[in-house]
């Protein structure tokens, strides 16, 4: 008995190609939930709560400040403090009357009967203030993205990295943020040519040593600067700021991390939510988000002067028009603004330009020179 | 000169109802000789030819006085006492049987005193009907006054393959009688001396009905015929009785000639496809590696081909089954009472049965389908005694994907193969000894640089010895070892390969001894598991990744068990049966021990204990019972009530919703303790007119140290993974009906299973509760099903099936609120499945055309049409959220979201 078998087959790439529609969930949970976030640090500086409320998921994720609350800090010895409403969600500590002590544990407590109306009191885990080692170094790499060829230069990033030594202190779970900062410059001579622009870190970054003899960490990628943006153009720098904190609070993180890479299979690992370490005393199962923190804090600021190959212009592309000398020219400093002058070149002309942003640097940072910023170069062409 | 005829009975056997010869005259003139001697001399005068095998005869003396006789009547005198028989037909063959005879007559059945005198053959034609016309006489017709109840014994085979068919129900309905052959195709039955009725049915074989004059115990072999051959004579016929005379509550058998024959999403038969339409199987989702039998995780069903276990039993992230359709014989689900010589698994056993060789010759199959291309040759090495057969299967779906202009495709890459094999070998009539080997590989990559490849090995070497013909027993020795790698060339510095391996080696010995109304099996086992957890390697030179392995884990796993199937009365048997399982942790090994009375963590280890190579340092085990009853209510229902007990000790680690390619085998060890299942469950059947039958299961599960884990922990390369389980126990329970006709030109099923699966963790620390301890459902809880098949045959060359599924959408947990925490936005996650998918159906429909039934022609070509979901309906296969910008979208992806239809030309020839 032999068989042959034939199938034509029309449509079989319908099924591995799938069909992705946009579908929105009905969720019955449309409550917003208190989020408490915040660190107090052993610095002598104001440390800052804030306390916000949660969006449903099909809305815009829009910052909606919890205020009239009262908020306090107490320690283990029975001290404790009123931290200061400060507008738009933020309660500061007075830096001249608290400080954090190492060793010591803080209780956050959050009342919020005054401001919502179905308000409670909540009140955080105990959390030890750990100690935390220097940044023994913060330093950056080049890295060669793409290779030199006949048409186009060599494409090259910068990795920042840090190396932290065991001060012998015992911290197992680090934790960094950081404020990036650089200059920028308009090819064109406008009145807004140089400012500075400033970003915060938006990675969760996260170490844990506790599986090391030493809790030694060496070359921990803090970011990469990648070949697509202008922050190598001029001077970059970079402020990281190192926490230790709990294994509770690394957990809490790690596990934000792990859910955020969400795929769309079913091999995802299933998400769950993930618990804080704050708590409603009247009702246990009223659920608060986010993370009270308690650290010591230390911190340390580089600079990139270097010269870096193959970044982009991102002001090329900037002229639309060329006029005469005179015209008036509709809708000036509306949709269109002047980037070249040449009123007083032969012959006189003006080059237009519809992007705000080729015309005035304020669209992306601040004039201001910031107060760290280092007047000398350490490179000079 | 003698040829030995293997005296085979089956359905169109003409030349047996054909008029008996008149006298033969033979003229003597000899001395006293042997039976031999005389059979040569009367072949020569007579022209007729003699049948026998020569054990037979040997005692058999022949002393004549010179003169003319009548071979009739010499015969009669030679056997008289004897229990041989003889059958002379029109072509002058004169047929020797041992135990029984052969008679054609339209007598009736079921006048216990009429004996039918061997030689009184009536000269009668009769039709071509199955029933009521063979007569056969089994025994010594000298014994048919003696008291007490005899037996009838033989085996059954397949009428093409000469395989021996396992599960038919023999079955006497005067009695109410009845049995179920062995996996030898063995069967024995107990019956009063007298005139009986046999009844064999098998599914999708046809059913045979024998007439017997029992005079003392004896055998009867039968040939059965496949019903499913489509070009040939189809005659359609019910499992009629099929499910009264098991003894398992929750066993089904699909024969592969079913399976084919549904509608099949790509053209491809696939026996998963199958399984899943079995009231009380489910899966996670279309496409989903794995099932779900009875609210138990994919990872607790048994998987086994050749008798080893199958760790992977998907292609192509779960599209396909990894067995090919072409090698397989038959496959029998228990999804309840498991029999006592399954252990390991605590939800359910899939045994695949495998074809042997074509045992008279050589023949070959070759297909082609959108998305495999296949090849199986068979045939005998030493007809009848040495058989082979090969099969290969492998996909062109990397050049399909390439074809499309699709960046994603283009960037994706799959490719599998199978191959099968298996040897056997026919000693002699008692010992058989077959090898067989499979092995599979997928590769994919889904539009990114990580390759997942991986691969299944098995080797069996399987010895079946009959002690005698109530005595069998089977001594398997095998080895099952799956193993995957995971690699990445990109970044070049992070280049890696991780790898994880799972090695099972086990030794076998069952026995089945048949004694009167008991029927025993019982026997021993013994596995040896060694696992690589994960091995993560750096996969070139310019790669910084640091090299990390896990240490291997080892264990035994050892187990003897015993079970009686007693046929109390008529109305009543029990089956009693025990296996005691045993389970051995052995070193090298270094056990952290942690503060009992904290959270498993680095913070709260106290202690190292290490263990050197061998060294046992953790055992698990106990006794697991496996019980039923089964009342015969009334001819046309029975009842029965089942318990059983199960115990499994390796767990397949996942935390995502389903099997995925990545997820590892992880062995009981010193922290994971063997997850424990009792299942207690219920069944009533019974036969309505018109050739329906209807079924009712109720069943309840309970289940203790389940696996769970702690919120989006990784699972791979996790040296400490004691910290990331959580501890939790299950339930299951629900009921499963089921209302099918399966005779007529219509024959339809419906089946309906309303199933509830809840788990519930049992820890103590916050960070081990989810759900605050409360019961939550698990990911595969679909409480309705409901399943639909039809068919109609329309002609003898046309047919038209439809199936439709449906069931409730499966639990997720979804994405409540999002909140922003610095610069970071964040999600807020419902409680663990909390809410639930859309429901899911489909409906399919397949028409099959023949394109001639002429039996003499060469060539038989076929059409089937077949659409699968015509509805086109968009059946959510997963639902996932992105953070785009300061909005969470949520996005369904829908699999086989339109309706696909298929065009399937088959050539028979």
């Amino acid at each position: 008995m032999r068989i042959l078998k034939l199938i034509l087959y029309p449509g079989l790439l319908l099924i591995l190609s799938g069909c992705v529609t946009k579908f929105m969930p009905e969720i019955d949970e449309s409550r917003e939930l208190l989020v408490v976030e915040g660190i107090i640090t052993d610095q002598n500086e104001t440390n800052t709560i804030r306390l916000t409320k949660s969006s449903p998921l099909d809305r815009k994720n829009t910052i909606k400040p919890v205020l009239k609350c009262i908020v306090n800090l107490s320690d283990d010895l029975g001290n404790t403090w009123l931290l200061k409403e400060k507008g738009n969600g933020y309660y500061v500590t007075d830096s001249t009357v608290f400080r954090g002590v190492l060793g010591r544990s803080y209780t956050l407590r959050v009342d919020t009967r005054n401001s919502l109306p179905n308000g409670y009191n909540y009140e955080s885990d105990p959390v030890e203030m750990k100690p935390v080692p220097e940044i023994d170094r913060l330093y950056y790499e080049r890295v060669l993205i793409a290779a030199e060829t006949d048409e186009a230069p060599a494409k090259e990033g910068c990795e920042v990295l840090l190396d932290t030594r065991d001060s012998g202190e015992g911290c197992s779970y680090f934790r960094w943020d950081y404020t990036e900062t650089w200059e920028i410059s308009l090819p064109y001579d406008v009145t807004n040519k140089i400012c500075w622009v400033t970003n915060n870190s938006s990675q969760i970054l996260l170490k844990n040593t506790s599986h090391l003899s030493q809790n030694n960490i060496s070359a921990y990628p803090v970011t990469f600067i990648s070949n697509e943006t202008d922050r190598l153009e001029n001077r970059y720098s970079i402020f990281v700021r190192q926490y230790s904190i709990s294994e509770q609070e690394y957990n809490y993180w790690s596990r934000m991390q792990t859910m955020s890479e969400q795929t769309g299979t079913l091999y995802d690992v299933m998400p769950s939510s993930v618990q804080g370490n704050m708590n409603c005393i009247e009702d246990p199962s009223e659920k608060v988000l986010g993370f009270f923190s308690v650290s010591a804090k230390k911190t340390k600021r580089i600079y990139v002067d270097e010269l870096f190959s193959g970044l982009p212009a991102l002001y090329k592309d900037c002229a639309v028009d060329t006029v005469g000398p005179t015209g008036k020219i509709p809708n000036l400093g509306v949709s269109l603004w002047i980037i070249i002058d040449g009123s007083y070149e032969i012959p006189p002309y003006r080059v237009l330009t519809d992007k705000k942003g080729c015309a005035d640097c304020t669209v992306r940072g601040t004039t201001k020179k910031p107060a760290f910023w280092e007047s000398e170069y350490k490179h000079q062409e | 000169m003698r040829k030995i005829l293997l005296l085979s009975i089956f359905l169109c056997f003409q030349w047996l109802f054909a008029s008996a010869q008149g006298d033969l005259r033979l003229k003597w003139d000899s001395p006293e000789t042997d039976f031999r001697e005389f059979a040569a001399k009367a072949e020569q005068q007579l022209n007729i030819r003699f049948y026998y095998k020569e054990e037979w005869i040997s005692d058999v003396k022949v002393s004549l006085q010179p003169g003319y006789y009548s071979l009739q009547s010499v015969l009669d005198m030679l056997f008289a006492g004897k229990s041989l028989h003889y059958y002379i037909d029109d072509e002058r063959n004169v047929i020797l049987t041992l135990n029984f005879g052969i008679k054609t007559t339209g007598a009736p059945a079921g006048d216990e005193t009429a004996y039918m005198p061997p030689s009184q053959y009536a000269d009668e034609n009769s039709s071509d009907d199955d029933s009521g016309n063979l007569y056969y006489d089994i025994g010594n017709a000298a014994e048919k006054d003696k008291a007490g109840d005899v037996t009838v014994s033989g085996y059954i085979t397949d009428r093409d393959t000469h395989q021996p068919v396992s599960g038919v129900t023999v079955f006497v309905a005067k009695n109410s009688a009845g049995t179920i052959s062995n996996e030898h195709g063995y069967y024995k039955i107990t019956l009063p001396r007298g005139t009986h009725l046999l009844q064999y049915t098998f599914i999708g074989m046809k059913e045979k009905q024998v007439n017997i004059n029992l005079f003392s115990s004896g055998e009867l072999n039968i040939e059965m015929n496949s019903m499913l051959i489509p070009i040939k004579e189809t005659v359609i016929s019910a499992e009629k009785n099929v499910m009264f005379q098991r003894f398992e509550v929750g066993m089904e058998k699909i024969n592969v000639s079913n399976f084919k024959l549904l509608p099949s999403p790509m053209g491809e038969a696939d026996i998963f496809k199958n399984v899943l339409l079995i009231p009380g199987v489910q899966s996670v989702g279309e496409g989903s590696a794995g099932f779900n039998v009875r609210g138990g995780s994919a990872d607790q069903n048994l998987i086994l081909l050749y008798g080893s276990p199958v760790y992977n039993a998907s292609h192509l992230f779960g599209f396909f089954s990894s067995v090919n359709s072409e090698v397989i014989k038959d496959v029998t689900l228990y999804k309840g009472g498991i029999p006592a010589r399954y252990g390991g698994r605590i939800s359910s056993v899939l045994d695949i049965g495998t074809r042997d060789g074509n045992r008279q010759e050589f023949a070959g199959k070759a297909g082609i389908s959108p998305i495999t291309t296949q090849l199986m040759v068979e045939g005998p090495v030493i007809k009848d005694k040495l058989t082979y057969m090969l099969a290969g299967r492998s996909t062109y779906s990397n050049w399909m994907l390439h074809m499309f202009d699709n960046s994603s495709l283009k960037n994706s890459s799959a490719s599998f193969y199978d191959l099968n094999g298996k040897v056997v070998l026919d000693i002699d009539k008692n010992n058989k000894l077959d090898l067989s080997f499979y092995n599979s590989h997928d590769a994919f990559r889904f539009n990114s640089d990580t390759l997942y490849a991986y691969d299944n090995n098995i080797v069996a070497l399987r010895w079946r010895h009959f002690f005698s013909n109530s005595l069998f027993s089977q001594i398997t020795f095998n080895n099952s070892n799956y193993r995957y790698n995971i690699s990445s060339t990109d970044p070049a510095e992070e280049a890696f390969m991780m790898s994880h391996r799972i090695n099972s080696t086990s030794a076998k010995a069952d026995f089945n001894w048949f004694m009167g109304r008991h029927e025993l099996n019982f026997g021993s086992d013994l596995i040896r598991y060694s696992v690589l957890p994960g091995k993560y390697m750096p996969e070139n030179d310019s790669s910084l990744v640091v090299p990390q392995i896990i240490d291997d884990e080892h264990a035994y796993e050892a187990g003897i068990y015993v079970d009686d199937k007693f046929i109390v009365t008529e109305y009543f048997s029990v089956n009693a049966g025990a296996r005691m399982s045993s389970y051995l942790v052995t070193g090298p090994g270094n056990i952290l021990i942690y503060d009992p009375d904290q959270a498993r963590s680095i913070l709260s280890v106290m202690d190292t204990l290490s263990y050197s190579k061998g060294r046992i340092y953790k055992t698990y085990g106990g006794p697991e019972l496996r019980f039923s009853l089964n009342f015969r209510l009334s001819a046309k229902s029975s009842l029965k009530l089942n318990y059983n007990r199960t115990r499994q000790y390796i767990h397949l680690l996942s935390n995502s919703t389903s099997i995925s390619p990545s997820d590892t085998w992880k062995l009981s060890d010193y922290y994971l303790k063997p997850q424990t299942g009792d299942q207690y469950a219920a069944g009533f059947y019974k036969s309505l007119p018109k050739g329906i039958e209807a079924s009712a299961e109720i069943y309840y599960k309970s289940i203790r140290n389940i696996v769970d884990y702690k919120g989006g922990t990784k699972l791979v390369m996790n040296s400490s993974i004691e910290r990331d389980l959580i501890d939790a126990e299950g339930k299951a329970y629900g009921f499963e009906l089921m209302l099918k006709k399966q005779e007529g030109t219509y024959n339809w099923s419906i089946g309906y299973t309303y199933s509830r699966t809840l788990l519930r963790t049992t820890g103590k620390n916050s960070e081990e509760i989810i759900n605050r301890g409360e019961w939550f459902p698990a990911n595969f809880d679909k409480p309705h099903d409901l399943t639909v098949t039809f068919n109609y045959l329309y002609s003898r060359r046309l047919s038209f099936s439809a199936n439709y599924v449906y069931n409730t959408g499966r639990p997720i947990t979804y994405p409540v609120a999002s909140y922003s925490v610095g610069n970071f936005m964040l999600i807020h996650y419902s409680d663990r499945n909390r809410y639930r998918l859309p429901d899911y159906s489909r409906l399919d429909l397949s028409l099959r055309y023949n394109g001639n039934l002429r039996s003499k022609r060469i060539a038989h070509p076929s059409w089937t049409f077949s659409v699968y979901n015509i509805l086109g309906r968009e059946n959510v296969y997963s639902v996932y959220f992105r953070k785009e910008g300061n909005v969470v979208n949520g996005y369904k992806l829908s699999v086989f979201a339109k309706a696909i239809p298929s065009v399937t030309y088959s050539f028979d020839f």
